[in-house]
């Protein structure tokens, strides 16, 4: 059988690692020798993908051009293609369940149905497909790296997923043409590649801020079996957070409309970003966002960014004591505490992490890394390579069902050591019934309305029978993966029951299946022929947003520059009848490049404009 | 009698086949999983080590590369021994599961409050609901005293678990079952009351520190 694959699907980035004569190593990519790749996807009009840095430079953004104007470039969204970053946090995640600032972020196809789409171009795509295409980018990276075909791999999850984020990430991986033998907890990873070497034993904790979601983990290590004592976190607090709070602190002054430019709002990201990362060594640090015809220039102290983000890892460090109450311990009675995921390079993440459990955290091995290194030791271990080592996972949150007056009735309890089971008896309530309607949920709180809705399921068809007297025996078994199972007996008869499983969120089967042919026929297209569709995408975009402008802006044009652009306009409207790709894609470039001052005018006007708006609402 | 699916040998229900010891995918009782005889005083120490010996010889990771009903009997055994483990573990999921065993369990919900608990239950509710009602200078001082209640209901917890050691090793020993039965269930009950308690407490406490 081929080998098996680590893979840590992050939010920020992700990586793929292997075991290589019992040490795992992250496998780099031959060509760059670049090991991180980065969880960012563009998806062209046409649906051509890139993945990693090539996807992050057709990011919309601000660029400043040859002739010093700073003009709008990248896919902006929508019919013009998007670039999807991030896509972690919409795994699972119900149209409904997105949260209104993301809203404006990107194009949505709908949010109303169980599954969050993305419009790009004439098609919607949903999290495990963007998902599907940085996995795909990293079976390829290893592909070309090992000299061999990759099929089976680990992917890693947050340890605080729910039951439709994991089922999304193994929807993932089946878009990717990839079996996914395992997912594995993040934090437990971790302790998997530090418990390797030894470097922790006893009571482990780990704690891991990623880009995205926040996990804790208490383990017992001992004699090579990992056990999780309890696991507690957020799938929504991580280090984008405090990136995007600077965001909100940069773009302070400018008027909402510009704020929510996607445009701007990336840039701004990007400085943000950079400013974080060179906190971690400064005191101090000068950063300037340039806009059409306006610079921001602040400057940005260690003081500042650790106010902004101590409300956050206050957040986190309030999910480690619950944590440790559910593990029964105290801080004192950890003998080690491990940092995963960049944003612990904080000093104050690590200050505030070392104050509660009063000891230094160990960071011996690359933050980054981590996760993917202890995917590759799991993958040893499903493959029998790693002796007597053994992973007893548990399932973060509870999992039960409604009853009479919308209460939830809790089956398995949050910190179960996975695989589990429980089996329950159901009966009919009146005569004859056919049916019985069952409505599995996960969470902690009492009311069903409260907890998240994972499935419902209907029992049947139950022979007609008085009211109380069928037995049917319904057994909830939630496997290694943290995944629900559900089977169904007649007690009486003994006989099998079928069961109609309708999830709350996310994909069902046929969908999937849908996916993946819809990918192979995008797969065997003509590369010329796409290339050439692109082509004519593109000067279709210009050519239009183009004569938009024209007419809206007439004042901004300077003499004789009308007539230039209208020529130039009129020749590539010709020469995208054509089939001459490369002619097509010249005159875009040119277009694009005589209507730049144009287009740097107008973002001018409508940032002053914007700007002279709020200082008369000001004073007025 | 069951036949192993892997070496076809026919033998009592147990956790691992006793010719090739792959795992069978039966059920048992939490006691049987672990080859335990039913006694009630367990050394934890000995039952962790027993678990974690047996689990490195049946999850489903050592069997990720085996046929779909090895990998089935696998994970259904895995779930049992983890079940029987956490009951097993802990002496009142162990005293409320004998109770099951010998076709017993406490009152339904749990309703009726012993009745020298019942002064206890009432006062405590009081204090939590002065707690909840609580603000300024006075909250503080009424948290203290929630948190020594607190530490007094965990004194009354330790002294119940002593009774119910006491309860087991006389079951053991082969005690009068009809008087031994009626005694579990009076501990049982009382701890089910004291654990409800406590948690209300820290519950309240808990919000408190939220508001």
């Amino acid at each position: 059988m081929s080998r098996i694959l680590g893979i840590d699907l992050g939010t920020t980035n992700s990586l793929i690692a292997t075991m290589d004569n019992g040490v795992p190593r992250v496998i780099a990519d031959p060509d760059t020798g670049e090991t991180l790749l980065e969880s960012v996807v563009a998806i062209a009009p046409d649906g051509a993908v890139r993945v990693g840095r090539a996807a992050i430079e057709l990011e919309p953004h601000l660029s400043r051009e040859k002739d010093g104007r700073v003009s709008a470039v990248g896919f902006p969204g929508g019919e013009y293609g998007a670039v999807v970053r991030s896509v972690k946090r919409y795994m699972g995640l119900g149209g409904d369940e997105v949260a209104p600032e993301e809203q404006s972020r990107y194009t949505f196809a709908d949010l109303s149905g169980p599954v969050v789409r993305f419009q790009i171009g004439k098609r919607a795509f949903t999290p495990p497909q963007i998902s599907a295409e940085i996995l795909g980018a990293l079976k390829n990276r290893a592909e070309r790296a090992l000299g061999e075909k990759v099929e089976r791999v680990v992917i890693t999850v947050p340890a605080y997923f729910n039951d439709g984020q994991r089922q999304a990430t193994k929807d993932a991986g089946r878009l990717a043409g990839l079996e996914v033998v395992r997912l594995v907890n993040e934090p437990t990873a971790a302790s998997l590649a530090y418990g390797l070497n030894k470097l922790a034993e006893g009571n482990v904790a780990v704690y891991d801020l990623g880009g995205g979601t926040f996990d804790i983990s208490i383990l017992s290590i001992k004699e090579g079996v990992f056990e999780v004592l309890a696991t507690n976190g957020d799938t929504h607090l991580g280090g984008d957070d405090i990136d995007h709070a600077l965001v909100d602190w940069i773009l302070a002054d400018l008027p909402e409309q510009v704020r929510t430019d996607r445009h701007v709002w990336n840039s701004a990201r990007r400085v943000a970003e950079d400013a974080k990362k060179r906190l971690s060594e400064a005191d101090k640090v000068d950063l300037q966002l340039e806009l059409p015809g306006h610079t921001i220039r602040k400057t940005l102290t260690r003081d500042a960014l650790e106010k902004s983000a101590q409300p956050l890892i206050k957040r986190s460090l309030d999910r480690c004591e619950l944590a440790l109450k559910d593990a029964n311990l105290r801080p004192g009675e950890i003998a080690a505490v491990v940092l995963v995921g960049g944003a612990t390079r904080m000093p104050l993440v690590r200050r505030r992490v070392a104050e509660m459990f009063g000891r230094d955290p160990l960071c011996s091995l690359n933050p980054d890394e981590v996760v993917a290194l202890g995917a590759a030791v799991q993958a040893g271990v499903l493959m029998g390579t790693q002796g007597d080592m053994l992973l007893l996972d548990v399932v973060p949150l509870s999992l039960g069902i409604e009853t009479m007056g919308g209460v939830m009735e809790r089956l398995i309890h949050r910190n179960t050591t996975i695989p589990t089971s429980v089996t329950e008896n159901f009966t009919t309530a009146v005569d004859n019934q056919t049916h019985v309607d069952i409505h599995v949920l996960q969470g902690e709180r009492e009311l069903a309305n409260d907890c998240r809705s994972l499935a419902r399921f209907k029992l049947g068809p139950i022979e007609a029978q008085p009211a109380g007297l069928p037995r049917i025996a319904v057994t909830f078994l939630i496997d290694a993966n943290g995944i629900l199972n559900v089977s169904a007996r007649d007690e009486r008869t003994g006989r099998e029951h079928s069961i109609d499983v309708k999830p709350s969120y996310g994909l069902t089967d046929e969908e999937i299946e849908r996916m993946l042919e819809e990918a192979i026929d995008l797969g065997e297209q003509d590369l010329e022929q796409r290339l050439l569709i692109v082509a004519r995408n593109d000067a279709e975009q210009i050519l239009g947003a183009l004569r938009k402008q024209l007419g809206e802006f007439a004042g901004l044009i300077e003499p004789g520059e009308r007539a230039r652009l209208e020529e130039e306009a009129e020749r590539l409207d010709a020469a995208r009848r054509t089939s001459d790709r490369d002619l097509i894609s010249k005159l875009v470039e040119e277009l694009n490049e005589l209507s730049t001052p144009f287009a740097g005018r107008i973002m001018d006007f409508a940032i002053k404009q914007a700007l002279e708006k709020k200082s008369v609402e000001e004073v007025s | 009698m069951i036949e192993c699916l892997s070496c076809g040998r026919r033998q009592q229900p147990q956790l691992t086949c006793e010719s090739c010891g792959a795992p069978l995918g039966v059920d048992l009782d939490c006691f049987a999983a672990f080859a335990l005889p039913r006694k009630l005083t367990i050394d934890s120490a000995a039952l962790e080590r027993a678990y974690h010996d047996l689990s490195r010889r049946i999850h489903p990771d050592r069997f990720a590369q085996s046929a779909p009903r090895a990998r089935d009997a696998s994970l259904r055994s895995t779930a049992l021994l983890t079940r029987s483990y956490r009951t097993l573990r802990d002496p009142i999921a162990r005293g409320l599961y004998w109770l099951e065993l010998h076709g017993q369990k406490l009152a339904e919900n749990n309703k009726a409050v012993p009745p020298d608990l019942a002064a206890l239950v009432f006062q405590v509710q009081e204090e939590l609901e002065e707690l909840r009602d609580a603000n300024g200078s006075g909250a503080q001082r009424l948290r203290e005293r929630t948190m020594s209640r607190r530490t007094g209901l965990e004194q009354s917890m330790a002294a119940l678990q002593g009774d119910l050691a006491a309860n087991f090793k006389r079951w053991d020993e082969g005690g009068d079952q009809a008087a031994l039965t009626i005694e579990l269930k009076s501990v049982l009950s009382r701890i089910a009351y004291l654990r409800t308690l406590i948690r209300d407490l820290d519950r309240a406490l808990e919000n408190l520190q939220a508001a």
